[in-house]
């Protein structure tokens, strides 16, 4: 099946409408004009009848000298269509008089009435009246005082000439003029629908994947809010678009960066002069392998993250007993770091619904953020209870914090503070910041209450 | 021949500044693109290496100032983006070379050696004057066709006086470009490095033009 064409339904309810209203109205007028006729042609029948009166108005059926025994025929021929049609006489009709006296007997009569039988006694007006092959319209008049009866005849088929003539005249414009109608119809149905044709030609002429937004010059009111719509979505699908770029191209730089460093050490060490500067190039390139592990771990999580929020259903998952196996994990990065972890677990077990995974990230992440963030000899505070809208992890340090203008930017991914050290928050806290949403958990970013340092929040409403 | 180096990165940076360093050039290290800003007006860099995810300043718009500043320095820029489109916006902003990390060191090396050549107007990596011809690429220098040994700064301070014999050169300029923006120099360092060389080549090879600066004459062959 065809879709449904906007313009051809558009052209026929036009010319539906069209001929709803012409037609009636045709049919009307033509109805009315027909009456006419017959009125007229009625009034001239009667007054052909009395004209006749009137000639025997003064002398009487004497006028005449008519013997009564005879009757006088008068030889009316019957107008051929013909020679009326030649003499531009088309609606002169074929007419007959008769003429009786009081007995009924026949005084005059035309031709082609001569056959016809008298009136009854007392008629009068118009009657229709079958003769001989044709059906003709009577007028009778009745002169009292002449004691004429006269009757008037007038053919109906010449009368229907007439009609039809009107028919046609009425008819045949509609019949024309309905299919030009039609054709014009469908011409300015096209016209008008124009920026219809234009915005399929600018969608279809796009680049694939384009994202320009789509622009008419004149945009009719209904197809702005098309046009505002689509672009909406294409400036929507282009934000998406460019963050997965910015994305890609930041962890690009997070995976290659290390990475070049990595080789330009191995590169040191093996251009070295002696043993020591090559061992220390080979320190440096350790380390440049550690940082890449740790950042391809981030990576991994960030995005196992990802898919889990797709995934299977949230599990009750005891917050309390996963930060202990959190901070089993972390013991070398705080072997390393030498800042102080203080954990004091609450006596009871604080069950949130989640995924153990992701929050097993969420607090990996604080803390080891936490304890790379801190001097040597700072500290890191963890607890966990139950607050007032929900279970609530606070990790608190008393490292450099974060400017309160800067906390908003430091969730997108890979955000550096500037001047900080080689390992950013960016990862991290995007990797909490996702798990968080995940659990539909709030994050606050805090000053911590010593008056230095940074003060983590969640907390995972009920 | 001094090099400002902008990396955030602190592994990058240290392991390039080193590697650099050992292939005798003179190195600044910025690590923020604001302080790289004013060190590349300064236009006292023979090369600028830029890296372009930079905090703070985005590296492109660092190149972009700088260039708009009318600062034509030759200027590699490093980065993570490899796309096409980025290596085209890179060069259009005014980059002159463009490095795709990892790299290797020796490439970087050739990189730079390369466009420094073209910003002195050299058609390969030899220097010739008098007696004198050195290779850059292979850090080989002859004189009267024995080879010579140097030190890095030795050979820095030679390339410079050779790549302008004949002329002038001052000791701001032979100062700056040995030593840096950083590095606090003692006042005879120069003077000390200058007789280091004239007793490995010979006393006037290297001649002195008293309290403006020192130049290698071109004598005929």
């Amino acid at each position: 099946m065809t879709p449904a064409s906007l313009r051809g339904r558009l052209r026929w309810l036009i010319i539906l409408v069209l001929a709803a209203v012409l037609l009636p109205l045709g049919l009307l007028s033509l109805q009315r004009t027909l009456e006419e006729v017959d009125e007229l042609s009625d009034g001239r029948l009667a007054q052909a009848a009395r004209t006749l009166d009137t000639l025997t108005e003064h002398a009487g059926i004497d006028a005449l000298h008519i013997d009564p025994e005879r009757r006088i025929v008068v030889p009316i021929a019957a107008p051929s269509r013909e020679s009326d049609r030649k003499a531009e006489r088309t609606f002169e009709s074929e007419v007959g008089f008769q003429m009786f006296d009081q007995a009924g007997r026949i005084i005059l009569t035309t031709a082609n009435l001569q056959q016809l039988p008298p009136p009854d006694a007392g008629e009068a007006g118009f009657r229709d009246l079958r003769h001989g092959r044709h059906l003709w319209r009577i007028y009778t008049l009745t002169d009292e005082d002449k004691g004429l009866v006269i009757r008037a005849g007038e053919r109906y088929d010449s009368r229907h000439e007439i009609m039809h003539a009107l028919w046609l005249d009425h008819g045949l414009p509609l019949l024309f003029g309905l299919p030009l109608m039609a054709l014009l119809t469908g011409w300015a149905v096209r016209r008008g629908l124009r920026p219809l044709d234009i915005l399929t030609e600018r969608l279809s002429g796009r680049e694939p994947g384009s994202r320009v937004p789509v622009t008419l010059d004149h945009p009719p009111r209904e197809l702005q809010p098309v046009l505002d719509a689509l672009n909406d979505q294409l400036t929507r699908l282009e934000d998406a678009v460019e963050r997965e770029h910015r994305f890609s191209a930041d962890m690009a730089h997070e995976l290659r960066t290390p990475l070049a460093a990595t080789l330009i050490n191995l590169e040191n060490a093996i251009d070295a002069d002696d043993a020591a500067e090559s061992a220390r190039s080979l320190v440096s390139a350790q380390h440049g392998i550690t940082v890449l592990t740790r950042r391809i771990e981030q990576l991994l999580a960030l995005s196992r993250l990802e898919a889990r929020a797709a995934a299977s259903p949230p599990t009750a998952v005891d917050l309390v007993a996963l930060a202990g196996d959190v901070i089993d994990e972390l013991a070398p990065v705080i072997a390393e770091a030498g800042a102080e972890l203080a954990f004091s677990p609450p006596p009871a077990a604080l069950t949130v619904a989640g995924y153990e995974a992701a929050l097993f990230a969420l607090l990996r992440n604080l803390i080891e953020n936490a304890l790379r963030h801190v001097p040597a000899d700072g500290h890191v505070q963890l607890s966990i209870g139950r607050g007032p809208s929900g279970v609530q992890l606070d990790v608190i340090d008393d490292g450099p914090g974060i400017p309160a203008e800067h906390r908003a930017d430091v969730f997108a991914r890979f955000h550096r503070e500037p001047g900080q050290r080689d390992d950013g928050y960016g990862l991290g806290l995007s990797i909490v910041q996702r798990a968080a949403q995940l659990h539909g958990a709030s994050i606050d970013l805090l000053d911590a209450p010593g008056g230095r340092g940074l003060w983590v929040r969640v907390v995972f409403a009920r | 021949m001094h090099i400002i180096l902008v990396e955030d990165d602190a592994a990058l940076g240290a392991a390039i500044h080193k590697a650099l360093e050992h292939q005798a050039y003179t190195v600044s290290w910025f690590r923020d693109g604001r302080e790289a800003l004013l060190a590349l007006k300064d236009q006292t860099a023979d090369l600028v290496l830029l890296d372009l995810g930079l905090p703070g300043k985005d590296g492109l718009h660092v190149l972009k100032e700088a260039r708009r500043q009318h600062v034509k320095t030759p200027v590699i820029v490093m980065t993570a983006r490899d796309a096409v489109e980025d290596r085209i916006r890179g060069l259009d902003a005014g980059a002159d070379d463009y490095m795709v990390k990892p790299f290797h060191i020796d490439e970087l090396g050739a990189r730079i050696r390369s466009l420094t050549r073209r910003a002195q107007g050299l058609a390969d990596n030899r220097i010739e004057a008098g007696v004198l011809s050195m290779d850059i690429a292979a850090s080989r220098i002859t004189f009267r066709g024995e080879p010579v040994e140097l030190t890095r700064r030795e050979f820095a301070l030679l390339r410079i006086l050779m790549e302008r014999a004949g002329r002038i050169v001052r000791r701001e300029n032979l100062e700056n470009s040995l030593y840096g923006l950083d590095n606090e120099v003692g006042s005879g360092a120069l003077e000390v490095l200058v007789h280091a060389l004239r007793r490995k080549l010979s006393f006037e090879t290297i001649r002195t033009v008293r309290g403006f600066g020192y130049m290698i004459p071109l004598e005929p062959k």
